[in-house]
């Protein structure tokens, strides 16, 4: 029985085989686009969130998590007290793409996205700043702001007003 | 004999006395107990209730049972496990708890990385939330420049409140609020008041209150450069951690040193640090105000030390090799030294310096018999904060000063004149306030007491029980250092062969002879005859300004050196970080190639003093002579070199013994009626502290102090050295006869506290 089981699974791999005889898979990249799969894990770039401000708060959560040690920033803090990074690099010259950085990161905003092929003359020029990181777009999380969903009050978002709080508390009363 | 407990079967080594939770971590096996509200300095309080552990009891009566490790005494062969299922769901399910309402905000969070709540939710495996429903919140407080409150992260350990209000005496500070909503903080918005606030940061086990001068140029602490280092802004020696990153220092923190600051901080220790970035720091040579090239520089003042006629000043604010180096230097060329700007202040450092062995922190917190002369909390914050230990511990405290200081509202006050400060203390011995005490100890700001106060320090002592002991304190990190080659009226040489025009030179290692450091009035009138004058120092000053040579030093912690502090204890520190330019943009790329393969070299920041010395030496061609001197005279006063990472090393007391002879200095006298000064300080102030913005926006205003029955806006004093036009601000706390200024005020002047003064009060400006 076991054995019969076997070989109906061998005809299945060999059809399957079988089935692309006389089609063409071979792709004329690069003058033909790539189809790549959602997940792929090509050049890692900054989003912003769905207000269209960076998503980056420069926790340095993926700069400590690279193995490669290519990722450097400096924090830096706006007059509303919001976290951004001041200066933001990767050197792409030592980037493995392994998606690390992008699993560290609390806030979605660093994602490998599907720039996977570029090639530069010299060294220098792989190392990325900020402005050559940060992209006009969510990336593939089109709707998370962490900022909703912290507890520190931000520009137009007071105590409370967070996802899933409650108002502030009247510290002075002592009823029970 | 050893006494033992078993924590999991493992022997633990406990002291009598401390709890099993103070044990374990002592001896480093707290990996098994989680705790929050417990602080080794602070005690234990039973409040967050997650530091437990199961007790099985010798009998067999009794069933084991899960109890507070902080809250249970260390006892002989007490059996107790933390590897039970039953005492691991506790530990989940209070944290579990705690975590309830702790928001999400840990990418934000200044705590992240060197968080005790996170570490804590780690190690008891804390990591999927049950709890869905909303979550408290809190508005936060603005504490002031130095402090950031976020009080939504609080999991009320209480530990702010038992360290402001109960260790460090805090009065406006505390919590507020009932049931669920308590609130840690102040009644209103407003700067903490307390010269400690800033450890609010360190013993707040979460992110409630995070340093608020890191947070404007923050880095998560994984990135930070951090060694041992010793704080720079007085007498007392603090131990210090500094952080850096990209050659730019970011932070302080406290470095354990038990005899001295303990877990503690001051603010001017913790805040004053941006000395280092600040704009007006000089980083580059200058030559007449000009930046130049090091190697003209050098030349040029080469040039002049060759003449001659060139004198030495250096200063209790330098480490003890520079200044060795330095008194070398002088030396080798057969130069005049002093390492004081002024004779009276070359009396106060003798006068220190023959006090018998003063007391570490740790004996002044264990002292029953407290007597404090001045303002101390302004001068040497964490000796302040040693006496609130020992108040808190039932000692009696007596304050001698001009004004109702900080530490005088704790204590028996008694205002007094400065000048009748040396009779009072000559009397203390037979005072009550000494009397039946197990230690009696007597602190004093050197400045206020004045050198004939000191002397009369050192008189009453030898009446008191052997046991007894005295420090004197100032705002300089090496007096004592500076004063073992002060002695014998080098300074008065200096100033004569000055008038004398023997010397036409100076060259100075950070000191301010023309700006605010004592006697600067003296200098300010001699320097017509100075037809050069050479600085070597770390921040702006007005000798910077006016110096012909600048040569640019390292800061503390960009160098190694040894301070000596007020009890003649030896302590190095060592260099944390290199100063680099930071490289912000690629611009600069090709500076991380070889400079071989073409790169550009990082620019480094300023040298020490010894490697201008060395270098100066060298052009001089004395070198060998001035190393040779250097290494003798570093190996008399410190055979054996402490480790950055040692608590230091005492001076022997063979070479304090040489002091003992200084003479009773001669006083003025000041007649009833006549108006006299003393010194007005704050904890904040200090040279190189007062170019810290953050802690600066703190300062008092600057004027003229004197009680309220004064009626007059203005006020003009007339000194041997100038005159000065102050603001008066009237002030409750002030003895009447006794007018306040700061040290910038006295150098004008040309007068030191307890002088008397003529006083123009004005009615407007
Ligand atoms: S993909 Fe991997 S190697 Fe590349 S930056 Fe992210 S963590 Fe570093
Ligand atoms: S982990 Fe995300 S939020 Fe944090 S620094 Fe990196 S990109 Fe920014
Ligand atoms: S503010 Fe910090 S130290 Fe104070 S109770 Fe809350 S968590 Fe504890
Ligand atoms: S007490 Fe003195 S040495 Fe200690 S931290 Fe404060 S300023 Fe520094
Ligand atoms: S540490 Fe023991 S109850 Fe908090």
């Amino acid at each position: 029985m076991k054995v019969w089981r076997n070989f109906v699974d061998l005809g299945a791999g060999l059809w399957t085989t079988l089935r692309q005889i006389g089609r063409i898979s071979t792709v004329s990249y690069p003058e033909e686009p790539l189809n790549l799969p959602p997940r792929w894990r090509g050049r890692p770039t900054l989003t912003r969130d769905p207000d269209g401000d960076e998503r980056c708060v420069a926790c340095q959560l993926c700069s400590a998590v690279c193995p490669t040690r290519c990722i450097e920033l400096q924090a830096g803090e706006r007059a509303d007290t919001r976290r951004y990074p001041l200066t933001f690099r990767i050197n792409f010259s030592r980037c493995i793409y392994c998606g690390l950085c992008e699993e560290a990161c609390p806030t979605l905003a660093i994602q490998l996205l599907d720039e996977f092929a570029f090639s530069k003359e010299h060294h220098a020029d792989f190392i990325y700043e900020k402005d050559a990181l940060l992209i006009d777009g969510t990336g593939k999380h089109p709707h998370y702001n962490f900022y909703r969903h912290s507890g520190v009050a931000l520009g137009d978002k007071d105590k409370g007003q967070g996802i899933n709080e409650k108002a502030p508390v009247n510290v002075r009363s002592n009823l029970p | 004999m050893k006494h033992v407990f078993f924590l999991d079967g493992q022997e633990t080594p406990f002291i009598p006395g401390q709890n099993v939770l103070e044990a374990a971590i002592a001896a480093g096996q707290d990996r098994q107990i989680p705790y929050f509200c417990f602080h080794p300095a602070l005690g234990s309080l039973g409040a967050c209730r997650q530091c437990a552990v199961k007790m099985y009891p010798h009998d067999s009566k009794h069933p084991p049972r899960i109890t507070m490790a902080c809250l249970l005494p260390a006892s002989d062969d007490l059996q107790l496990v933390t590897l039970e299922a039953d005492v691991h769901t506790e530990h989940r399910e209070i944290i579990e708890l705690l975590m309830t309402n702790h928001p999400l905000d840990c990418p934000v969070c200044d705590e992240g990385g060197q968080c005790h709540l996170q570490d804590m939710t780690v190690q008891t495996g804390h990591s999927v939330r049950h709890y869905s429903g909303p979550k408290r919140t809190y508005r936060n407080q603005d504490l002031g420049p130095l402090v950031y409150q976020e009080m939504n992260r609080c999991i009320t350990c209480y530990r702010c409140v038992r360290f402001y209000q109960d260790a460090a005496l805090g009065e406006d500070f505390g919590v507020f609020g009932s049931r669920n909503r308590v609130s840690f903080g102040r009644l209103e918005d407003g700067p903490l008041e307390s010269p400690f606030s800033g450890n609010l940061v360190e013993v707040c086990p979460t992110g409630v209150f995070t340093d608020k001068v890191f947070r404007h140029d923050y880095v998560r602490v994984w990135d930070l450069q951090q060694g041992p280092s010793v704080c720079p802004h007085c007498a007392v020696g603090c131990n210090t951690t500094p952080g850096a990153r990209l050659g730019t220092l970011r932070r302080i923190r406290n470095r354990q040193n038990p005899e001295i600051n303990g877990h503690f901080l001051c603010d001017r220790g913790r805040y004053a640090f941006p000395y280092v970035t600040a704009h007006s720091r000089p980083l580059q040579p200058r030559l007449k105000g000009e930046t130049s090239r090091q190697e003209a520089v050098l030349r040029q003042l080469a040039s002049r030390l060759e003449e001659g006629r060139s004198g030495f000043l250096g200063s209790p604010r330098e480490d003890l090799q520079s200044n060795l180096g330095l008194f070398a230097l002088a030396d080798c060329l057969h130069a005049p030294f002093a390492a004081v700007t002024s004779s009276w202040a070359e009396a106060l450092a003798q006068q220190c310096l023959a006090l018998p062995q003063a007391p570490s922190l740790q004996e002044v917190a264990a002292a029953d018999r407290i007597v404090v002369i001045g303002d101390l909390d302004s001068i040497a914050p964490m000796a302040g904060f040693a006496v609130r230990q020992a108040l808190g511990r039932g000692a009696r405290l007596t304050v001698l000063a001009s004004s109702r200081t900080g530490l005088a509202r704790k204590g028996d006050y008694r205002p007094l004149r400065p000048s009748a400060l040396p009779d009072v203390v000559s009397r203390l011995a037979d005072d009550p306030c000494l009397q039946g005490g197990r230690l009696p100890v007597l602190l004093a700001t050197a400045e206020t007491l004045g050198p004939a106060g000191l002397f009369a320090l050192r008189k009453t002592l030898e009446k008191l029980p052997a046991n007894a002991r005295a420090g004197a304190f100032v705002n300089r990190p090496n007096l004592f250092g500076a004063a073992y080659f002060a002695a014998d009226g080098h300074t008065e040489r200096l100033q004569q062969a000055l008038r004398q025009r023997e010397i036409h030179h100076l060259l100075c290692l950070g000191a301010d002879p023309l700006g605010e450091d004592w006697g600067a009035g003296t200098w300010r009138t001699l320097s017509p005859g100075l037809d050069g004058l050479a600085l070597l120092d770390m921040v702006d000053s007005q000798t910077a300004r006016a110096a012909e040579a600048l040569l640019p030093v390292a800061a503390f912690p960009e160098r190694a050196g040894l301070f000596v502090n007020y009890e003649g204890r030896i302590q190095a520190f060592a260099p944390v970080y290199r100063r680099e330019a930071q490289v912000l943009h690629s611009a600069v790329h090709g500076s991380a190639f070889p400079e071989a393969a073409g790169g550009m070299k990082h620019p480094l920041g300023p040298p020490p003093p010894l490697f201008w010395l060395g270098r100066l030496a060298e052009l001089l061609q004395v070198h060998e002579a001035w190393q040779q001197r250097l290494d003798f005279y570093l190996h008399f006063l410190c055979p054996t070199a402490p480790d950055p990472e040692s608590p230091g090393v005492l001076l022997p007391d063979t070479l304090r013994a040489r002091f003992a002879i200084a003479a009773l200095p001669t006083t003025p006298t000041v007649e009833s009626g006549q108006w006299e000064l003393d010194i007005f300080r704050w904890y904040g102030g200090e040279t190189l502290a007062d170019t810290a913005e953050d802690l600066q926006s703190l300062a008092p205003l600057r004027g003229l102090r004197v009680h309220p029955d004064v009626q007059a806006e203005w006020a003009t004093l007339q000194g041997p050295c100038g005159q000065l036009h102050l603001p008066v601000i009237p002030c409750e706390d002030m003895v009447q006869g006794v007018i306040a200024i700061d040290q910038e005020g006295f150098a004008e002047l040309g007068l030191y506290p307890g002088d008397p003064v003529e006083v123009t009060w004005e009615q407007g400006s």
